[in-house]
């Protein structure tokens, strides 16, 4: 049995690592670090982004809003301005006609 | 010719004419921008009256009547200009309208005159097929020129049922000149 025990002592016996191991577990320990860091990054940008464009989003469809408010205000107005006139003789100046076809 | 070579300026005419397409008629009023003190110049089609329907409230009672007014209008098309003389734009520029506003497509509804006050007021109505699908306005005064076209089934009542709202004088205080 003299043999197996030698297997054993050799097998399960203390070895020294490599020179470089030290180094190694370090830079992969790092670059975990860094590439941590670059998700990160990106995340926020991606986070800022999506934030500025519902912002923006929203900017467009105020002024969109006010734009068609505006529309409907002027395109009201004029038609309120042009029913009174057409339905009030009364109102109407001596020299003004009318003409309406339904 | 490369298939590539086509698209390019296809895309370009396309970009220039699609929104022109729910204009009716064309105004042809640029010129006058530059006498006037006052222009409102508001251009709105489909996509962008949809879009902003999207934010009106409409738990808010008025927003709620112009969000329904939306669902069917196609677009607005205004030119409005306030002069600080008389005589700014002259008659050709409305006749170059009012070319383009007849039968069978188009008919005038209503026409308010005043000799005294140089005003001419119209109202025509696009059809087809028995239904509205257009409104045009020319609004002519000494002083200020309005021509309004809205594309789309739109129900002149629930236009004018906006009065007292947003702002807007009750019709019995009706006056042009006085836009918000």
């Amino acid at each position: 049995m003299d043999w197996l025990e030698e297997e054993l002592k050799q097998a399960l016996g203390r070895k020294m690592p490599p020179s470089d191991f030290a180094s190694r577990v370090t830079a992969a320990a790092r670059g975990r670090g860094s590439c941590m860091r670059v998700w990160l990054a990106v995340a926020a940008a991606l986070l800022l982004a999506s934030g500025g464009a519902l912002e923006y989003r929203e900017y467009r469809g105020r002024v969109a809003k006010e734009r068609v408010l505006l529309a409907l205000r002027i395109t009201a107005e004029r038609l309120n301005y042009i029913q009174a006139r057409a339905q009030r003789p009364s109102h109407r100046p001596p020299n003004a006609s009318v003409e309406v076809r339904q | 010719m490369n298939r590539r070579y086509w698209l390019l300026p296809l895309t370009a005419i396309l970009a220039l004419v699609l929104p022109l397409a729910a204009q009716q008629f064309q105004f042809h009023l640029e010129h006058l921008a530059a006498k006037a003190s006052d222009t409102v110049d508001l251009s709105l089609n489909g996509p962008t009256l949809q879009f902003a329907a999207k934010f009106l409230d409409s738990d808010d009672p008025e927003e709620a009547q112009v969000k329904k007014l939306l669902a069917s209008i196609e677009g607005i098309y205004i030119r409005s200009f306030e002069f600080k003389r008389e005589g700014a734009y002259s008659p050709a520029d409305l006749d170059g309208i009012r070319n383009q506003l007849k039968s069978p497509d188009w008919s005038r509804i209503v026409e308010v005159t005043s000799a005294e006050e140089g005003e001419t007021s119209e109202v025509y109505v696009r059809t087809e097929n028995k239904k509205v699908t257009g409104v045009a306005l020319i609004c002519a005064a000494p002083k200020e020129l309005t021509v309004v076209n809205i594309a789309g089934p739109v129900d002149l009542d629930s236009l004018a049922e906006l009065s007292g709202h947003f702002g807007l004088p009750k019709l019995k205080e009706a006056k042009p000149g006085k836009r918000m």
